[in-house]
């Protein structure tokens, strides 16, 4: 074996072995190309009949915060589909004395109350809580903490809040670039859901908006393929000039 | 031919400036929207392939120089296309695409449908061929004419981990420059950047049904 075809074999087997070891020990998306990969549909706790087929049940999330002189250090806590995400600094919860740790669970509620009239909820509820431990002591909250929420295809105007006393619109922050999350600053621990008028139905898109939405993919699809198009011509025309005819080789 | 082999590889450095330069472009665009910044990356990567397929080569005993192609011609300090031929390249691709993929498998499946994998498919499929070709192909030829195999392996590891550092930050740097020494290495081993293209778009393909 050739120094090169060596040199490759050792870097082949090296380079698989590392990949292998680094993937489980890294949370670094596993694309090669920098495209983003596109997000999973909405999971849905009671999908519509349209989507019942394929649905799958979304997923809760929890984390345990440790404790430092009564108080939560920062951090954040998500569901393990990505649908409900929390942030919060240092000192936003406040842990009764004797606290070791925080327990912070989001977890879907299959059987949410009831929406106020003229309200749909749009998506799941996710109650949000948070506990001491050690005895599951209630957790008081020192100041607001941050609240990211995905809604599903369709119509969405704000994030509403239920603590057990009847739901409350909070002013909402949408996600720019069409991005189907919305956020808050939650004021407590409950159920949170995404919300739109009843009968509501998604803004319509201007024929602009779609041909700005496509032109940019199509063209430049275009583009490649008609540039890889005319260097595969190129290179076959400059092949059979170099080939040499056979009175060339009749010559040799 | 002794000078040769100590002179500094000036085009070689010179080539990878400008396929970082085109990742340094995507970055800058990404406000613009990911499609289109990774696009106009793909057609960097194009032209930068496209405009050196004619360039010169380094004289050497095995081909007395000649020009850059990305296709399968062989010069300077590179050897030809493996013994396995191309049907042998290109399972080779395959099999390392899967060992990229399998520790994917492990999780669960996704729930994305087949409804929108096939145009995402295909873009990832150009995107990563062409990668390939500017980093396996034109840099690599040029590096190994300049400074040997193992420089253009690692130095195809390291712009791979490099111009996809905007996209996934540091943490991924390690993971992404094993993924570049192991393709470095199945093209040197092989010869040709059609077995590497395949095991790129492979592992990228995962990512939808795995990630």
């Amino acid at each position: 074996m050739t120094r090169g075809r060596c040199a490759g074999l050792s870097a082949l087997a090296l380079g698989l072995a590392a990949a292998a070891m680094l993937h489980g020990r890294l949370a670094a998306p596993p694309v090669y190309d920098g495209i983003v990969v596109p997000p999973e549909p909405y999971r849905w706790e009671s999908p519509p009949p349209n989507l019942r087929a394929g649905n799958k049940p979304p997923l809760s999330g929890d984390a345990t915060l440790p404790v430092l002189k009564g108080q939560v250090a920062g951090g954040g806590v998500q569901t393990a589909d990505n649908q409900t995400v929390i942030y919060f600094g240092p000192g936003t919860f406040k842990a009764p004395g004797g606290t070791q740790t925080v327990k912070c669970t989001i977890a879907p509620d299959p059987s949410p109350p009831t929406p106020p009239a003229g309200v749909e909820i749009r998506g799941n509820v996710y109650r949000i809580g948070c506990v001491a431990q050690p005895g599951n002591a209630p957790v008081t909250l020192g100041s607001s903490y941050h609240l990211t929420l995905r809604f599903p295809p369709g119509a969405f105007k704000e994030i509403q809040y239920n603590d057990g006393n009847g739901w409350r619109a909070l002013p909402t922050l949408r996600a720019s670039g069409g991005d189907p999350y919305a956020s808050v600053n939650a004021p407590g621990f409950g159920e949170y859901a995404a919300t739109a008028p009843s009968g509501a139905t998604a803004p319509g898109e201007s024929i602009f908006s779609v041909l700005g939405r496509y032109a940019p993919f199509y063209g430049i699809l275009a583009f490649v393929i008609l540039f890889g198009v005319i260097a595969i011509v190129q290179e076959i025309r400059r092949r059979q000039r170099r080939a040499p005819t056979p009175s060339q080789k009749r010559r040799r | 031919m002794i000078r040769v082999g100590l002179a500094a590889p000036r085009r070689a450095v010179g080539l990878t400036g400008l396929v970082l330069g085109a990742a340094l472009i995507r970055a800058l665009l990404l406000p613009l929207g990911d499609l289109l910044s990774t696009l106009v990356f793909g057609g960097c990567l194009l032209a930068i392939a496209w405009v050196e397929r004619t360039a010169p080569t380094l004289p050497s005993p095995a081909s007395g120089g000649g020009e850059l192609s990305v296709l399968s011609r062989v010069s300077g300090g590179e050897e030809g296309p493996g013994p396995v031929g191309m049907t042998g390249s290109l399972v080779a691709g395959l099999m390392v695409g899967a060992v990229f993929v399998a520790p994917l498998t492990l999780g669960s499946l996704s729930a994305r449908g087949l409804n929108g994998f096939w145009t995402w498919a295909a873009l990832a499929a150009i995107i990563a061929t062409l990668e390939e070709i500017a980093i396996r192909g034109t840099l690599y030829r040029r590096w190994a004419d300049e400074a040997g195999p193992v420089a253009a392996i690692v130095a195809g590891a390291v712009v791979f981990a490099l111009i996809h550092l905007p996209r996934y930050g540091w943490g991924a740097m390690p993971l992404d420059g094993a993924v570049g020494l192991a393709l470095g290495g199945l093209r040197a081993l092989t010869g040709r950047v059609a077995p590497c293209a395949v095991a790129h778009t492979i592992a990228d393909w995962g990512a939808w049904f795995w990630a």
